[in-house]
């Protein structure tokens, strides 16, 4: 394995300006997470798992109406509420930025989801059944989390660690943005982003997108903030606002 | 340092496999080593990942990579390199792997001689037989039809010699058939191919009803586009959507005109009157469009007429100030698309006509940010005109003339399900009890396939050859290879181009002489043939000094292409505007009534996905709903009418009548509502068949009404009376929305919007 690990502080820059809500990342985050098949059932009963989903906002009434999406998922916060009410360090907080879920650990308390506010984190009220043809299809990479196991986004993190054990591991250096896509390593919502609203790298490197992208727009009147920021969770997903030259009531969205 | 990927592909095994090294042509740095694990049975090397490019059917035109692991397809993501995509994918092209593994997949062929009895299985050498003894039981050849999705590449090739060769017929079947969008093309541009959009580029983009990022023709092409015209490198442009429903592309407009449905065209042809009348844009084309009389050829369609207001529901002002912002200099260059809804009425040609012309006045032909003409295919025998025929679909017309016409003995139909996809007006299950003998290709028992005599369980794309010709094309000559990336997973399938040609065989038709390939030849070796006509070419993506090394590098990049072979540049002739406008039919619906405004799916399409629980899962971009059918309409008006959400709905109209739930949203346009295409199933396995309390085919409310012109379909034509059922049942709609509730509490600080500056 690799020695000396390098820290890494893995973050998204989402720009909401791009995203369509196409549903193009949930899908892709539902294939190579071995998330289980949502029923229609799992609907009804408000408990399906999308580990990133597509929220809608309604603004106006016709014929000056908007509807208005944006991607949500972990936002792998540096203070997460999440973790100090574990009782058993199932989340925690790694050397990497991540906000890391331990399924052997969980118990299953579901704190952490209640302590969550951006309602990012997911609870496994059945042992996830798929027809055995399907099985063929899950990700050998991940565990499946069985009936009582709370689960969350991960940002792949099975593909970056094969991206450290490939490029840090085998060749030594840094992981660059380059290394990243070219080897298939970033997150599959990022790569099935088709007008590249998510943006995925790394924060401690200041050459990275996300750095510059963060240099860029997080500041006062700039287009960059951090989801309810107010609450002090220090996320590590940077949102930038939706750019509208015809908007009569700015930041109003209502569900 | 940093890593290529030509070595991240030797670490993810290819060089494992010693298959491919690459001495002596040119392969740029990016280059994908990709290569079929048929005849490799090192790939099944426990923990060592391959990814192998090859075209996606489900998201036509684009090209994927398919991530591998011990002789099974993990992930499909877009292939880097392929010039449609360019590595993005959508949901539709990942839920590939659920069509490869789908538990309710047809794992052998099947038999009924009476179609009243069950099905039997059958082994592959009696399935042939009964083949080849249905089709010599044609007494006259000319008796026999086959139905297939609209082709294109070597299949498509192989299907209009086959049918040739038999003297029968073909006819490629699309629910909503985008003929009279192939017809605006030919005749505004005078293009046998649907053009490239460079949405990247343009500065002011108008779209009449292209539902563009979602479902209409190249989404994932034009939606990467799109990420770029917003925030690329450039300044943000500008998108206006005229269109009678709130899509998900209105949804992301600058500004949603609503349109009343059908008055598209109208508005195009007033906003070339106000270009013109006030001088702006390019005069050659202003004078060629109006046959040289200026702006008094148009006075019809002049903003403040009545008709005008009347077709389009705008007032002068509005349709002024879209004329002008299209037009001005500072704009440049802006766009018009125009598609869907607005091309699907009666005077659906004469409308995408008029939205297409308004890019002549503007000069963007062949221009950055505007419309660019695709090429012919790189093989000239792809683009014989047989050939395109059997890419182009019938048009409604042609299907009811065929209900009535009892002129079928034997049918075969692939990739196609027009049971459930035509409306009631063109009975196709007419056509397939009429016919003695009825063959169906197919991996799913869909509606069409259960009607059949014999079931022949087809490949998926995943595991068979094929090429892939994409409509539209990115501009330049583009040949997508499809290869199989896995060993069939269920061993009683076959591939419908090999026993397309077994069959030829049997029956002694020489398709091999006719297609130039060894009389054992597959429908590898014709594609392969093919390529090897492209090697001494020496262009484009791939050069190599043996064709071998062609061969492979093809393989490994997906395909091959040449950005130096474009289209024309410009229009050879411009003709003037058609304008003869119809309006009949149009027109306000009248007490209790609406417009009916259907739509695709933004997931399973027509309904040809709708067996794969991923996109089923998917929730609708506006409404979030699930699994389930629904019908939009405008809360105000809903709120009138005592309508809830949930509350199930009659929805009549002259062709049927259906029941399914309530969606009001602020939304919808008040004279209209909206459902979506797709459910409603009763075949294609246990996520598309049976699920839903109501969930019915909308096809079975559209009208036989056809475009004048064309004999398309005109599927947005249709008025429907809506009233609460008697029943008074409500369901509780499935839907993401409620899952999660951060909106609530933290109202107005989800999503910040950086306003006009």
């Amino acid at each position: 394995m690799v020695q000396n690990r390098i820290d890494h502080k893995w973050g998204m820059v989402i720009d909401i300006d791009r995203c369509t809500g196409c549903n193009a990342c949930v899908v892709a985050c539902q294939a190579e997470n071995n998330i289980p098949l949502n029923t229609e059932d799992r609907f009804r009963q408000r408990r399906a798992i999308q580990w990133i989903h597509i929220e809608r906002y309604w603004e106006g009434e016709f014929p000056d109406v908007k509807a208005r999406f944006i991607p949500i998922l972990c936002q792998h916060c540096e203070n997460a509420p999440c973790e100090p009410v574990c009782p058993v360090y199932a989340t925690y907080h790694n050397n990497q930025g991540l906000n890391v879920q331990v399924y052997n650990r969980c118990v299953g308390t579901r704190y952490c989801a209640n302590n969550c506010p951006y309602q990012v984190r997911f609870f496994n009220f059945w042992e996830p059944v798929w027809p055995e043809s399907l099985r063929n299809q899950l990700n050998p990479d991940v565990s499946i989390r069985s009936r009582g196991i709370m689960e969350k986004c991960s940002f792949n993190v099975q593909r970056l660690r094969r991206a450290e054990r490939i490029v840090e591991g085998q060749q030594g250096g840094r992981i660059s943005d380059e290394d990243l896509s070219m080897g298939n390593f970033l997150p599959a919502c990022v790569q099935s982003c088709s007008t590249s609203a998510l943006v995925f790298g790394d924060f401690n490197d200041p050459n990275s997108k996300v750095s510059r992208m963060k240099e860029e727009h997080l500041h006062e009147g700039g287009r960059g903030y951090k989801l309810l920021d107010f609450l002090g969770t220090e996320p590590n997903v940077i949102y930038l606002s939706k750019v509208d030259p015809y908007a009569t009531d700015a930041g109003d969205g209502h569900a | 340092m940093g890593i290529t990927r030509r070595q991240f592909l030797r670490w993810t095994g290819v060089s494992a496999l010693g298959a491919v090294v690459f001495n002596g042509c040119r392969i740029p740095e990016e280059e994908l080593q990709i290569e079929s694990p048929v005849n490799l049975p090192e790939d099944l090397v426990t923990g060592i990942d391959n990814w192998y490019a090859t075209s996606c059917r489900q998201e036509p035109g684009c090209g994927v990579i398919i991530r591998v692991v011990e002789g099974r397809a993990k992930k499909v993501e877009g292939n880097p390199d392929f010039p449609v995509n360019r590595g993005k994918h959508s949901a539709r092209s990942e839920a590939g792997l659920q069509t490869l593994y789908h538990p309710d997949r047809l794992q052998t062929p099947m038999f009924r001689a009476d179609r009243n009895d069950d099905f039997l299985p059958i082994s592959w050498d009696r399935a042939r037989e009964i083949l080849n003894a249905g089709m010599n039981s044609l007494s006259d050849r000319s008796r026999f039809l086959l139905v297939t999705e609209p082709l294109r590449g070597h299949l498509a090739l192989l299907t209009s010699e086959f049918v040739q060769a038999l003297g029968g017929r073909h006819m490629a079947f699309q629910s909503l058939e985008q003929i009279n969008l192939h017809r605006a093309v030919k005749e505004v541009f005078g293009q046998d191919r649907l053009p490239d959009f460079d949405i990247e580029n343009a500065n002011y983009l108008f779209s009449f009803g292209a539902d563009f990022l979602s479902t209409w023709l190249s989404p994932v092409r034009y939606a990467g586009g799109y990420g770029e015209f917003r925030q690329g490198d450039r300044k943000r442009g500008t998108h206006y959507q005229m269109d009678s429903r709130f899509s998900m592309t209105a949804a992301n407009a600058d500004k949603w005109v609503p349109v009343k449905p059908g008055g598209e065209g109208v508005l195009a042809m007033s906003m070339a009157y106000v270009i013109i009348r006030d001088g702006m844009g390019n005069a050659d084309a202003a004078a060629a469009l109006t046959d040289g009389q200026g702006p008094q050829a148009l006075n019809a369609f002049a903003p403040d007429s009545a008709m005008v207001r009347d077709a389009t529901g705008l007032d002068s002002g509005k349709i002024e100030d879209l004329a002008h912002s299209f037009a001005d200099e500072g704009h440049q260059p802006s766009l018009a698309i125009g598609g869907g809804t607005a091309g699907a009425h009666r005077s659906g040609l004469f409308n995408l006509k008029a939205i297409y012309a308004l890019n002549l006045l503007v000069d963007n032909i062949g221009k950055k940010g505007g419309v660019r003409f695709n090429p012919a295919p790189p093989l000239p025998e792809l683009s014989r005109e047989d050939v395109a025929s059997v890419g182009m679909p019938a048009s409604y017309r042609e299907w009811q003339e065929l209900a009535g016409s009892g002129s079928v003995d034997v049918l075969m139909v692939r990739g196609a399900n027009p049971v459930y996809g035509l409306p009631p007006g063109a009975d196709f299950a007419r056509v397939v009890n009429e016919a003695n003998f009825v063959i169906a290709f197919s991996s799913f028992m869909d509606e069409t396939a259960g009607m059949a005599n014999l079931v022949l369980p087809e490949y998926t794309y995943l595991e068979e050859w094929g090429d892939n010709v994409p409509s539209p094309g990115p501009s330049y000559q583009t040949l997508g290879i499809q290869q199989p990336v896995v060993r069939p997973f269920h061993e009683g399938t076959s591939s419908f181009g090999d026993e397309l040609l077994t069959l030829g065989r049997e029956l002694d038709l020489r398709l091999e002489s006719r297609l130039e390939v060894t009389p054992d030849a597959t429908m590898k070796d014709l594609i392969k043939a093919g390529v090897e006509k492209l090697w001494p070419e020496n262009r484009g993506s791939v050069t190599a000094a043996s064709f071998e090394g062609f061969w492979n590098g093809v393989l490994q990049r997906g395909g091959w292409w040449d950005t130096q072979a474009t289209g024309d540049s410009g229009v050879a002739e411009i003709k003037p505007l058609d304008t003869a406008w119809d309006g009949s039919g149009l027109g306000d619906p009248g007490s209790g009534m609406f417009s009916l405004v259907p739509f695709l799916s933004n997931s399973i399409g027509d309904g040809q996905l709708a067996h794969l629980p991923w996109l089923q899962a998917s929730p609708d971009p506006i409404t979030t709903v699930v699994w389930h059918t629904w019908v939009e309409i405008n809360s105000k008006v809903a709120e009138d009418m005592g309508i809830a959400e949930g509350d199930i709905l009659e929805v009549s109209s002259g062709a049927g009548t259906l029941e399914a739930p309530a969606f009001p949203h602020p939304g919808v346009p008040p004279t209209t509502v909206s459902i979506p295409i797709g459910q409603g199933h009763t075949g294609m396995g246990r996520y598309a068949e049976g699920i839903g309390d109501y969930n019915y085919n909308t096809l079975s409310l559209l009208e036989s009404t056809t475009d004048k012109d064309t004999g398309a379909l005109a599927w947005a034509a249709t008025k429907v009376r809506v009233k609460k059922a008697d029943h008074g049942h409500s369901i509780d709609i499935p839907k993401f929305a409620g899952n999660q509730f951060a909106e609530e509490p933290h109202k107005g600080t989800i999503i910040k919007v950086t306003g006009p500056s």
